[in-house]
Order: structure tokens, then sequence, then C-alpha cells
């Protein structure tokens, strides 16, 4: 089974600013790391392999110093990375960014498996995996929270709904996206981190992709952004709960649990 | 089998030196490894006891078993403790134990330890314990007496500013549990609730932590209240000082300076 795992990097911070002229986050005034929902889509991607063989290959789209989320995929257990960089790639859109995504899947050849995230975090989308889909005109299944293999060409999958989930047959080959509680992914090992620091990691343009430049950056993307504003910080205050010891650790566990910390 | 002493370290004036292990995010992991051998082998060499954290608060780090692996350390019976807690998987948590026997590793310090966003967490189906709520330090403790019998030297940490009947209560689970030997929290002087637990389980050896860095504010976290920032603190004196009141028990070294300090404290334990 050869996989594909789209993995994003994005800022650490929850005080993200944005460029008022842009309208775009400004990276480099913060930390960046592997969007956190990318991190179920590697372990998917290495639990599969690890059952019934083949490759997974981490790909990104961004700036050079995107490559430390591909070095971390490889510590996961991804065989390799692939870089997607250059100056023509800025500003697109979540419609851009999947056409140049599905042009390098493309280029990779005979995969059989696209896997992404949810969502990232920064931009909360949830476009770039369905936009895949579309550009490759392949099936496609999202926010899943499981997948069982039926036979060498489908995946029986199962899609979260607000009130379930749905059984989904899907003929490979497919892009899916899945959610946080689809398993647990593992922590990186020593060994795997540097093995990962030795990996090749190739950057590919759009020339090497076969990309069509009208359709890539600002150019190629139809969304326009016509304001952009942070989310209200979130509120941290204390919280006091009042009543008999015995009240109180009831609603200290019921609130602990609302916010699935139990 | 042959289980080391937990009052060698009395006996001998052996430290315990708590080393931090390089960071999982790190961007120079082999520089900080380096640093890490370096200040292992310093240990070990002194013939202290080498203190290795399982991700401490929470940020998520390389474990102890495998940097010695990889970097092929030598392991000395009395001389390593590894840190375990319970933010693992089951199956990560078997590598380890398998690992640190293989290694030859008998000291583990078991705690619940601090969770995050990243870190897995056992679940009570993993260690054979359905029935109950969530994983603590004393089910840790019962799996692993009950899967790795005769191999480990289990100790516990005792935090004496959490509320105390509590604590008391979860210690005395502890050591039902298979807890053998207890280091606290940092002290910073004499602690009532310290002369309590030596009071209450007279043989079970209590290794008091010693706070190293000048910074007391950083305390802050550990013990749960704030302490100002410009606090003056002298480690060095507040080290000779809790030798003095606890002559009976050992000293755990945490964030100790290598370059300042390390030399010197052989000169305080007299």
């Amino acid at each position: 089974m050869k996989i594909v795992v789209c993995i994003k990097q994005v800022p650490a911070s929850n005080d993200a600013k944005i460029d008022p002229q842009t309208k775009r986050i400004i990276r480099d005034a913060v930390k960046s790391i592997l969007n956190p929902f990318d991190n179920y889509a590697l372990e998917e991607g290495v639990r599969l392999k690890e059952k019934f063989g083949g490759e997974v290959i981490a790909l990104t789209m961004g700036p050079l110093s995107a490559e430390a989320i591909l070095r971390e995929a490889i510590a996961l257990g991804v065989d390799s990375g692939i870089l997607l960089s250059d100056r023509t790639f800025g500003g697109s859109d979540t419609w851009a960014t999947s056409y140049v995504l599905s042009k390098a899947i493309e280029k990779i050849g005979n995969v059989d498996l696209v896997i992404c995230g949810k969502q990232a975090v920064d931009g909360d989308t949830a476009q770039v995996g369905p936009g895949i889909a579309a550009h490759l005109n392949w099936q496609q299944a999202t926010y899943l929270m499981e997948i069982r293999r039926t036979d060498e060409r489908k995946i029986l999958t199962k899609r979260l709904h607000e009130n379930g989930y749905d059984l989904c047959e899907v003929t490979l080959p497919a892009v899916v996206t899945v959610v946080k509680g689809i398993n647990t992914p593992r922590v990186p090992t020593l060994k795997g981190r540097l093995a990962s620091l030795k990996s090749d990691i190739p950057i590919w343009t759009p020339v090497d992709i076969d990309a069509n430049i009208v359709q890539l950056g600002l150019n190629g993307s139809p969304t326009r952004v016509v304001k952009t504003e942070p989310p209200a910080p979130r509120s941290s205050a204390t919280v006091k709960i009042k009543g008999s010891p015995e009240h109180c650790a009831q609603e200290l566990i019921h609130q602990l649990r609302l916010r699935s910390i139990l | 089998m042959v289980k080391h002493d937990p009052h060698y370290y009395v006996k001998n004036k052996r430290y315990h030196v708590e080393v931090l292990p390089p960071k999982q995010d790190t961007a120079k992991l082999l520089a900080d490894l380096d640093l890490f051998k370096e200040k292992y082998l310093r240990v070990i060499q002194s013939g202290y006891c080498v203190c290795i954290t399982d991700n401490a608060m929470g940020l998520m780090a390389f474990q102890g078993h495998e940097i010695i692996e990889e970097l092929n350390l030598p392991v000395h019976r009395d001389q390593v403790m590894i840190h375990l807690n319970t933010f693992h998987t089951k199956c990560d948590l078997d590598n380890i134990l398998t690992s640190c026997k293989n290694l030859g590793i008998e000291s583990l310090l078991i705690i619940t330890g601090d969770g995050s966003d990243r870190l897995p967490k056992l679940q009570p189906s993993d260690i054979g314990e359905p029935d109950l709520e969530s994983v603590t330090s004393v089910e840790l403790l019962r799996y692993i007496g009950r899967n790795y019998p005769d191999t480990f030297v289990l100790g516990v940490a005792f935090n004496p500013y959490e509320p105390v009947e509590h604590e008391f209560a979860k210690m005395k689970r502890k050591i039902e549990a298979g807890a053998s030997f207890v280091v606290t929290q940092p002290i910073i002087e004499r602690n009532v609730q310290v002369d309590r637990l030596l009071s209450e389980h007279p043989s079970i050896p209590v290794t008091v932590e010693a706070w190293m860095s000048k910074k007391l504010s950083l305390l802050s976290e550990a013990i749960g209240y704030e302490i100002p920032q410009d606090v003056e603190y002298d480690p060095m004196a507040t080290l000779s000082m809790l030798h003095q009141i606890y002559p009976q028990c050992g000293v755990y070294l945490s964030l100790v300076g290598f370059k300042t300090q390390f030399d010197l404290v052989k000169d305080v334990w007299i």
C-alpha cells in the first residue's frame, strides 16, 4: 500500500498575529509546529503500513523551515518526506494548495491512499483534503474515526458526524481525512529522530510537479479574504466550586470530564 | 536477582543527581545528547546515582533508557534511577520496562506524572484494572509488581504541599502496592510533613529533594503556590542545612549546576 500523508506546519501559539495588509498570519514571529491533527494522520498511515506493508510518504507545502515537520514525520515512522517550496506557491488559498498537493501526488505515482488531518489549526477550513480529492477526481471520505482495509482496492471507513457515524466503503485510490479519536499517536523515539536527521528531503518546485503557474499562489486562488481577526482569547478565570466536600468532588469530576481531562 | 539496598545512599553518602534528558523539540539534538552524556558520566564517575526524568512538567523529552542504549552509556548497580510516569501507551510502557530490565536498571521512581495534549495516558484496561477510573502511580506500581516480579526496586514521590491526609492515605496505598523508597518534592527547610512521613514509615528509606537552582521562584509550579521572583536563596547553604536536619535521609539534587555546584557538593555531605 502506497500512502501519502499531507501535513502542515502551523504556528504553535494561540497568540498569532495577522498582517493587516495581506490578512495572513505572520508566521515569522511565532514558533512553528506540526499541525496537531496531522499527528493522527501520520499515525494512521504508519499503522496501515505496519499492518499491510508498503510505504508512507509525508508531503507538505511551505517555506524551507517546513522541512522540520517532515523530519518529525520520519522520526514517527514515515519512510520519506517531500517539501513543496517555491515563491510562486506563496499566498495560495485552499484550492491552489490542494492543486499543488494533487500534482505532487500524481508525480509520486501509484498512490493508493492520501491521508490528511481533519483540518489545520491555523486556517480551520478543512478544505484541503476534499480539494485534493476533487483535483485528482478520486473518492473521498472525511472525519474518519476508523479505517479498515476490506480488500486490495477497498477500505471500510467509520465517518464521524454530529449524530453518530456512517460506515462508508471507499474504493482506492482515495483521499481521507481523520479525526483526533482515530488512534493514539506514538511519541518519536530517539532512534527514529536520529535517523530522521540523516534523511534527504527533496524540495519540489512547480517545474518538478508539472504545475500550471496560473493555478498557483494568489493568481490561482479564488478566495479573497476581506477581513481576518484572531479569536478572542479564551477566559482562564478560576472557577470556585462551593458546597459540601462530596458535592465539590462530584462537580470537579463533572467539570474535568466535560473538558475531556478525565 | 539481588536487589540493591535503598539505605546504600545514606550509608555511603551518595547523592541522587537529576539529569534532564533532551527535549523532543530541541533544534540541537546532537549537542544536547553530548551534554547529557557528559553530565551522566560525571555523576557515575562521582559514585552518585543519576536520575533521569520522564517528560517532566508534561514537556516531551526522550526516555532515559533509549538515551542510555543509543549512547552506550554504562549502567552501574545503584547508580541509575529512571522516573516512570503514567503518560505512556501500554506498548511503550512495556518497552521501557523491558529495556530497563535488559540494561540492568533496577531503580524506578514511579509517579503519576504530568500530561499534555500530545502525551498518551495509560488506561485502566491497559494494566488489567478495567474497573478503575484512571491510572495513578499506585496502579502502575501494582502492574510492575505483577508483571516484572523481583526485577525492580520501586520508589514513589511524596508531596508535602498536597492536602496532608490525602497525601498520607495515598502514601499508604503506594507502600501497599510495592513502593520501597520515597523521594520528596523539593524542600528548603524542615518540613513537618516530611517529619511525619519519617515517623509513620520508619522502615522506608526517604530521600529529600534539594532545590539547587538559585531561582527559587521556579519551584512555584512544582509545589503549587507562587514564590516571588526576587526571593534570595542560597542552594548550597540549604543543602548543608538539609543534611543537618535529616541526617537519616538521602538527598536528591534537582537542577544542580554542573559548572558551579557539582564539584562542591561532596564537601557538603560530611
